[in-house]
C-alpha cells in the first residue's frame, strides 16, 4: 500500500508538471497544444546530449532543456500561433496548427536524434529501503520526484507573486479586461507559451534519467496530459496539479490491482474518465461553462 | 456536368490510365484514398455540427474488427458485414455520444482523441479481438448473390483483385458523398449548420439539439466503420495498432485541408495529403520535415482550406 | 383576465447566493410586461428560468396552466414560449433570410427523414417557410438586407433579426432579452414601435430591460426586481411613483432611471 502511494506521488509530480504547461498555454491562448508531448521528448534529448554526450553536470542538462524549449515556445507563439489566432475566425485553426507542429517537431527529433531509445547514466546510485521493504524506491527516482515538486512550487510562487505571473493570470481570466488594464497581450502570450513549453522540457530532462527517451514517447505523453487536464479542468492551475496527481495515483494503483487482468489499467482509467466527464464536463476544478 | 466528369474520371479514365501505364500499385493508393475519404467525410459531418472529432480512428478500428470477427469466427459473408460494422459503430456512437457530445470545442476534441486510444487498448485487452496478435489471414470477399443471381463474383476467382477493390471503394465513396451532399443541402443540413453556429439559439427555436448531434455523430461513425471494414478486407488482417492516433489526426487534417465549409473538401484533402506524402517519399529522411512544414504553411496561409481559393469558388458559391 | 404565463415562487440559488428569490407574477394574454431592475438584480437569471435555459431551485413557471420549468428549452419553444438573445446571438454565417427560414423549424410538417428525401411535404414546407420568412423580414424592415450574411449586417439590424428569428417560431409568448440595450433615443423609439407591432400580431411579450424610458413607454405592466427580490409590480404610472423603486435605483447612483 505504502509502495503504491509512493509510486503514485512520484508519477503524479511528473504528470502535474506536464499538465501545468499544457493548461497554462490553454488558459492564455485557448490553444490545445498537441505538440506538448513532442516538446517533452525534445527536452529529454537535450538533457541526454548535454549530460550523457557532452559530460556536463545533470543540472546543466535540465536547464538547457528548459531554455531550449522556452525559445522554441516563444518562436512558435510569435511566428505561428500568434498570427493564426489573429487572422482566423474559428478556434479549430489553432488545433490544426498544433497538430502540424507536432509532426514538425517529430521530424526535427528524428533528424537530430534518430529513432533509438536513449538513456543516461544514473544521477545517483542506490535504493532507498524504508521499514524493511515497505517502500522501496531508487534514489534517482526520489531525487527526480523532489525536483519536480520543487519546480511545481516555484511555478506557483512565480504565478502568484511575480509581476509577469500576475499579468498572465489576469490575461487567463479575462482577456479583454486585462487588455484594458494595460496588459500587453502579445508579449505575455509569448512569455506564457515559452513558460509552458519550458515546463514540458524540464520534465523531459528530469525523466530521461529514469525512463530514458525515444521518439515515440511524444504522442502518448500528450494524451496523458490531455487526460490530466480534463480530470482537473482545463485552464486551471490547481486543476492541472490535481489532475496530474490523480492520474499518477490511478496509474500506480491500477498497475498493482489490475495486474492480474493484464494490461488494462489505462483502459479502465479511460472508461472512468468518460463516465466522470459525462457527470462533470468541466472537470474537478474547472468553471462550469455554457 | 462537373459530377459527370468526376464519375467518368474515377470509373473509366483512371483505370484506363493505370492499364496503359502498367502502374498497378496506383490502385492500392487510390483505393486507400477513397476509403480514407469516406472516413474523413464522417469527420467532416461532425465538424458541420460544430464538433472537432479526432476519434474516427476508433470507429474505423471497431468497424474493422466487427467485420473481421464476423467473417472469421461466425462465417458471415463479407458483404453483410459492411452494413453491420457500420451499424455497430453507429450504435456505439449513440452510446458514447450521448454523454460526450455535451462537451464542446477543445474538450470534445480531447475526449475523442482519448477515445482513439481507448479503442486500441480495448482491442488489446478484449478476448474476442485476439490481443496484440490481431486477426490475420482473413479470406477475400466471397460471392454476393440475391436469389441465385450473382451481383458481385467471388473475389478469389477474379483475376484482378486490386481493380475489384478499387471499384468497391470508389463506388462507396461516391454513394457516401452523394448522401452527404444531399444532407448538407437539405433542411437537415441547415439545422446542422444552425447547431454549428449557435446551439443555444438553435434550441430556442425548437431544435432538439441533443438528438441532432447524436444523429450526426452516428452517421459519421457509420462511415468510419464501413471504411474500416473494407480496409480490413484489403489488408486481410487487423491489429490493435491498425488505426492509431495519427490516423484520427489525419482524418481531421484531411477535412481542414480541403476546407470545412465544403462537402467535397475531405475528398480533396485526403487526396492531397495521401499523394503529397507519397510524392515526398523521394526526399528520404526529410520526408516528415518537408511534409509538416508544407502543412503548417498551408494552415497559416489558407485557414479555410484549399477549396476556399478563388479558383474553386465560382462553382462552390451557390452551395 | 386569463393568465397565460404564471410565475410561482420562482427561486434560483447559485451556491449560497440567491440570484432570484421567490418571484411570483402573472403575464396576461397579449400584454407587454417588462421586468426591470438595476444591474445584478437577477433579471437575466429570471429570464433564463422562464425560458427554461436554467432550472429553478424552487418554484415553477406555468404556461397555459401547464408546468414548463424543468423541460428542455426546445420543448418549451415547441409549446409556444420562445426567447430571443442579445444582439450578437444570431446564425452569423447564414444570410438574414436563411436565419429566419431555418428558424421555422417548429412549423415543419415533414420529418427530418422526409426533408432528407425531399418529399412533397418537405418541399411544400420550404416554400411556405420562404414566404413566411419574406413576410417577417419585410415587416421588421429587413427586406432590403435579407441576402446579406448576418455577420456583415450593420449593428442596427441585428436586434431586429433576432426578433425575426423568434417570430419565425410562431410563439404565443415572446421573451425579449434587453431589446433596447445600447440604442440611442431615436433607435429606441423605433424599436419600441417594432415591439408594439409584434404584440399587435397577437403575441404576448415579456421583456427584461434596463432602459427605463423605453420600458415606461412600452409596458402595460412592470415588475421590478432588486437583489433578486420582487419589490414592486404595477402599471408604469404606479411604478414611477413607487418609493421603493426610486430608492432601489437612486441608492445605486444609477442615472438610468430617467423619470
Amino acid at each position: 500500500m505504502e509502495q503504491i502511494i509512493a509510486n503514485g506521488l512520484y508519477l503524479g509530480a511528473q504528470y502535474a508538471l506536464i499538465a501545468l504547461g499544457l493548461t497554462l498555454i490553454f488558459a492564455l491562448m485557448n490553444v490545445l497544444n498537441f505538440a506538448h508531448g513532442q516538446m517533452y521528448v525534445i527536452g529529454g534529448f537535450v538533457t541526454y546530449t548535454v549530460y550523457a554526450q557532452l559530460g556536463l553536470p545533470f543540472v546543466v542538462g535540465v536547464a538547457a532543456s528548459g531554455v531550449t524549449l522556452a525559445i522554441i515556445g516563444a518562436l512558435v507563439q510569435k511566428f505561428l500561433f500568434g498570427p493564426v489566432i489573429r487572422k482566423s475566425v474559428r478556434e479549430e485553426s489553432t488545433m490544426l496548427l498544433a497538430a502540424g507542429l507536432a509532426f514538425l517537431l517529430d521530424a526535427v527529433v528524428l533528424l537530430l536524434f534518430g529513432e533509438k531509445q536513449r538513456g543516461v547514466p544514473k544521477i545517483v546510485n542506490g535504493i532507498f529501503n524504508y521499514n524493511d521493504y515497505t517502500i522501496v524506491m531508487p534514489y534517482d527516482k526520489i531525487l527526480v520526484g523532489v525536483l519536480a515538486i520543487l519546480a511545481i512550487a516555484a511555478f506557483i510562487l512565480y504565478m502568484q507573486y511575480s509581476k509577469t505571473g500576475r499579468a498572465m493570470r489576469a490575461l487567463a481570466q479575462d482577456k479583454v479586461a486585462a487588455q484594458l488594464m494595460g496588459v500587453d497581450v502579445d508579449r505575455y502570450s509569448i512569455i506564457g507559451f515559452a513558460l509552458g513549453a519550458m515546463l514540458a522540457g524540464v520534465v523531459g530532462g528530469l525523466l530521461v534519467t529514469v525512463t530514458g527517451i525515444n521518439l515515440g514517447m511524444g504522442g502518448p505523453t500528450s494524451i496523458k496530459a490531455f487526460m490530466m487536464v480534463m480530470i482537473g479542468g482545463a485552464g486551471v492551475i490547481s486543476g492541472a496539479i490535481a489532475g496530474g496527481f490523480i492520474l499518477g495515483m490511478l496509474e500506480s494503483v491500477g498497475l498493482t490491482v489490475l495486474a492480474a487482468y493484464g494490461d488494462i489499467t489505462y483502459l479502465v482509467i479511460f472508461a472512468s474518465l468518460m463516465v466522470f466527464l459525462a457527470i462533470r464536463p468541466q472537470g474537478l476544478m474547472g468553471k462550469p461553462w455554457g | 456536368m462537373a459530377v459527370g466528369a468526376f464519375l467518368l474520371t474515377v470509373f473509366a479514365v483512371v483505370p484506363w490510365l493505370i492499364h496503359v501505364s502498367g502502374r498497378w500499385d496506383f490502385y492500392y493508393t487510390l483505393t486507400s484514398v477513397a476509403l480514407l475519404s469516406i472516413a474523413s467525410g464522417g469527420v467532416w459531418l461532425t465538424f458541420y455540427i460544430g464538433r472537432i472529432n479526432i476519434g474516427q480512428g476508433a470507429f474505423a478500428l471497431a468497424g474493422g474488427y466487427v467485420s473481421a470477427i464476423l467473417v472469421t469466427k461466425y462465417g458471415f459473408s463479407f458483404w453483410v458485414t459492411i452494413p453491420l460494422s457500420g451499424l455497430f459503430c453507429a450504435l456505439l456512437a449513440v452510446l458514447i455520444g450521448l454523454p460526450i457530445l455535451r462537451l464542446r470545442g477543445v474538450y470534445f476534441a480531447m475526449i475523442t482523441l482519448v477515445l482513439t486510444e481507448v479503442a486500441r487498448l480495448a482491442a488489446l485487452a478484449l478476448p474476442i479481438t485476439n490481443g496484440a496478435r490481431g486477426i490475420s489471414s482473413i479470406p477475400l470477399p466471397g460471392e454476393l448473390s440475391i436469389f441465385g443471381l450473382t451481383i458481385i463474383p467471388d473475389f478469389s476467382t477474379i483475376g484482378n483483385v486490386k481493380l475489384a477493390f478499387y471499384y468497391l471503394a470508389t463506388v462507396l465513396m461516391v454513394v457516401s458523398f452523394a448522401g452527404l451532399y444531399r444532407l448538407v443541402n437539405s433542411r437537415v443540413g441547415h439545422l446542422c449548420r444552425s447547431l454549428q453556429q449557435n446551439e443555444e439559439l438553435a434550441s430556442s427555436i425548437g431544435v432538439n439539439i441533443a438528438y441532432l448531434r447524436v444523429i450526426a455523430f452516428a452517421i459519421s461513425s457509420f462511415l468510419g466503420g464501413i471504411s474500416g471494414a473494407i480496409f480490413v478486407a484489403i489488408s486481410r488482417s487487423i491489429y490493435p495498432a491498425s488505426f492509431p492516433v495519427k490516423d484520427s489526426v489525419d482524418f481531421m487534417l484531411n477535412c481542414f485541408l480541403g476546407g470545412l465549409g465544403y462537402v467535397f473538401g475531405p475528398m480533396l484533402g485526403t487526396l492531397m495529403i495521401y499523394f503529397g506524402w507519397d510524392l515526398l517519399f523521394t526526399t528520404g529522411r526529410f520526408q516528415l520535415l518537408i511534409y509538416s512544414a508544407i502543412l503548417i504553411m498551408l494552415i497559416v496561409t489558407l485557414p479555410n482550406g484549399i477549396l476556399s481559393l478563388p479558383l474553386f469558388n465560382k462553382r462552390e458559391a451557390d452551395k | 383576465m386569463t393568465a397565460l404565463l404564471e410565475i410561482n415562487g420562482l427561486t434560483k440559488k447559485f451556491g449560497g447566493l440567491t440570484a432570484v428569490g421567490d418571484a411570483s407574477f402573472k403575464v396576461n394574454d397579449k400584454e407587454i410586461l417588462s421586468v426591470i431592475g438595476p444591474n445584478g438584480a437577477g433579471k437575466s437569471t429570471l429570464f433564463k428560468l422562464i425560458s427554461s435555459f436554467l432550472r429553478p431551485t424552487h418554484g415553477e413557471v406555468r404556461f397555459n396552466g401547464e408546468r414548463i420549468s424543468g423541460l428542455a428549452p426546445h420543448i418549451v419553444a415547441r409549446k409556444g414560449v420562445v426567447r430571443t438573445f442579445q444582439e450578437t446571438t444570431i446564425f452569423k454565417d447564414m444570410t438574414a433570410r436563411q436565419n429566419v427560414v431555418v428558424a421555422h423549424h417548429l412549423q415543419s410538417k415533414a420529418s427530418l427523414l422526409g426533408h432528407y428525401a425531399g418529399t412533397l411535404t418537405a418541399r411544400r414546407d420550404e416554400i411556405d417557410f420562404h414566404e413566411s420568412a419574406a413576410e417577417i423580414l419585410e415587416y421588421l424592415g429587413l427586406g432590403h438586407v435579407q441576402n446579406e450574411v448576418a455577420r456583415n449586417l450593420p449593428h442596427g439590424y441585428l436586434r431586429a433579426l433576432g426578433i425575426a428569428i423568434g417570430l419565425a417560431a410562431k410563439p404565443q409568448v415572446l421573451l425579449l432579452d434587453e431589446p433596447f440595450a445600447g440604442m440611442n433615443h431615436d433607435e429606441t423609439m423605433k424599436a419600441v414601435e417594432m415591439v408594439r407591432g409584434v404584440r399587435d400580431r397577437g403575441i404576448t411579450i415579456l421583456l427584461v430591460e434596463h432602459d427605463m424610458k423605453a420600458v415606461m413607454k412600452i409596458s402595460d405592466r412592470i415588475v421590478v426586481l432588486n437583489f433578486g427580490q420582487m419589490i414592486a409590480e404595477g402599471t408604469p404610472a404606479e411604478i414611477q411613483s413607487n418609493e421603493r423603486v426610486i430608492e432601489a435605483y437612486l441608492g445605486r447612483e444609477d442615472q438610468e432611471i430617467g423619470i
